[in-house]
């Protein structure tokens, strides 16, 4: 493979479309994307042994830009933090800002920046967790890069996956993106105090995640004034 | 940092009498140190991925697709070529790598420059004016 095809094929799984592959290279690019996927998945297998070897129990929260996924950590690791020793890594393109919010809640923090992924994959989870000691932990949550459509194509090896939206999102947000809830065990409609402002019909939120995925469990919360965060904390097992 | 980098580089002055074990340990000692000094605010190129803790000196050029960490210490003026991919390494000043290397608990000594594209090495020192593989120095610890 000449290095400019090498960068070619680069270029088109960044953009994750085949179509545009040249007729030449198309068996090459849909190779060597399955494979990609393929490596991730058996990378997650392995994370999924580590930790349940070391009983961690581990959560990756996905979900929109500005959703609550910080906000809501905050307020988990708040309460957890005495009882479980924690591990947070934060996903974003770009800055500190999220891992410096969560650790004032006395929990360690890793930040990822992605540069130009706008996903974590599981090479990224398996890099940090190698140059730790596993024993020292109890529970480690992942938050991912901010929106809902790249974190689908990657599995990280968590024990559960947790998508998180919020009402300003508008009533549509979950019918639009169905793959996020349909690998997800727990889905949050955040920001449950702003319900009289914006009159969102929550309803209909909770029954299209339960339509796209029956086992799905559905809570809403607010970050803000802590409403249903313990129960939150109860549906995750800690 | 500056001390634990100082250290590094007087243990590799002389090629010949390089002590391995006792480079380990500093060597260890200083990958444990970038923690406190992650810095990556400031460096030439495209938006390379990071994993803290990574400390970039001045004027540090990037190439596409990089991803740095964790535990990566890199000079002053060094050059990474597209494709690289670092962790648990220590590249120290004026260093050049080309494209798709990737290296883990590596060294790259001062002024080192490696002209050519695609290595993987782990847990050694690499140090000359490569134009391939075949011409660079390497030395396990
Ligand atoms: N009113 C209200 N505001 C909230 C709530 N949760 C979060 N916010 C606010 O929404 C904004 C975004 O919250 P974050 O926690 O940063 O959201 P995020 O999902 O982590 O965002 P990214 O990491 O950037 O994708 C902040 O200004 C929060 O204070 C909530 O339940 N109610
Ligand atoms: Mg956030």
């Amino acid at each position: 493979m000449s290095d400019k095809e090498e960068r070619e094929i680069g270029r088109i799984q960044e953009l994750e479309s085949t179509n545009l592959a040249r007729e030449e290279i198309r068996d090459l690019v849909i190779e060597t994307k399955k494979k990609v996927e393929r490596d991730n998945d058996i990378l997650a297998e392995r994370i999924n042994k580590e930790f349940v070897k070391n009983n961690i129990k581990s959560f990756d929260i996905v979900g929109s830009i500005g959703a609550g996924k910080t906000a809501l950590l905050e307020k988990i690791c708040e309460q957890i933090s005495s009882k479980h020793r924690t591990l947070v890594i934060c996903g974003d393109i770009t800055t500190r800002v999220d891992a410096d919010r969560i650790e004032k809640h006395n929990v360690e923090t890793v930040q990822i920046n992605t540069g130009r992924e706008c996903a974590l994959n599981a090479y990224h989870i398996n890099q940090i967790i190698k140059n730790k000691d596993l024993f020292n932990y109890d529970v480690i949550f992942v938050e991912n890069v901010g929106n809902l459509i790249c974190p689908s194509e990657f599995i990280l090896g968590t024990d559960k996956r947790i998508t998180v939206v919020s009402i300003t999102e508008g009533e549509w947000v979950i019918e639009k993106h169905p793959m996020l809830f349909k690998m997800s065990d727990i889905a949050i409609i955040n920001k449950i105090d702003l319900l009289e402002r914006l009159g969102t019909d929550i309803d209909k939120m909770i029954s299209n995640a339960k339509n796209y995925n029956p086992k799905i469990e559905v809570i809403t919360t607010s970050a803000k004034t802590g409403e249903n965060i313990n129960k939150l904390i109860e549906i995750m097992g800690l | 940092m500056k001390e634990f980098i100082e250290k590094i580089e007087n243990s590799i002055k002389e090629i010949d009498s390089i002590h391995t074990s006792n480079l380990r340990n500093i060597f260890q000692d200083a990958l444990k140190e970038i923690k406190n000094h992650h810095k990556i605010d400031n460096y030439i190129g495209d938006f390379p991925t990071f994993i803290e803790p990574v400390y970039l000196g001045d004027s540090v050029k990037i190439g596409d697709d990089v991803l740095l960490g964790p535990n990566v210490y890199i000079g002053n003026n060094c050059e990474l070529g597209d494709y690289v991919e670092l962790s648990n390494t220590i590249i120290l000043d004026n260093v050049k790598l080309g494209n798709n290397f990737t290296l883990e608990n590596c060294l790259v000594k001062t002024d080192s420059s490696l002209n050519f594209d695609i290595l993987k090495e782990k847990n050694c020192l690499l140090i000359g004016q490569a134009e391939s593989k075949e011409n660079l120095k390497k030395i396990s610890f």
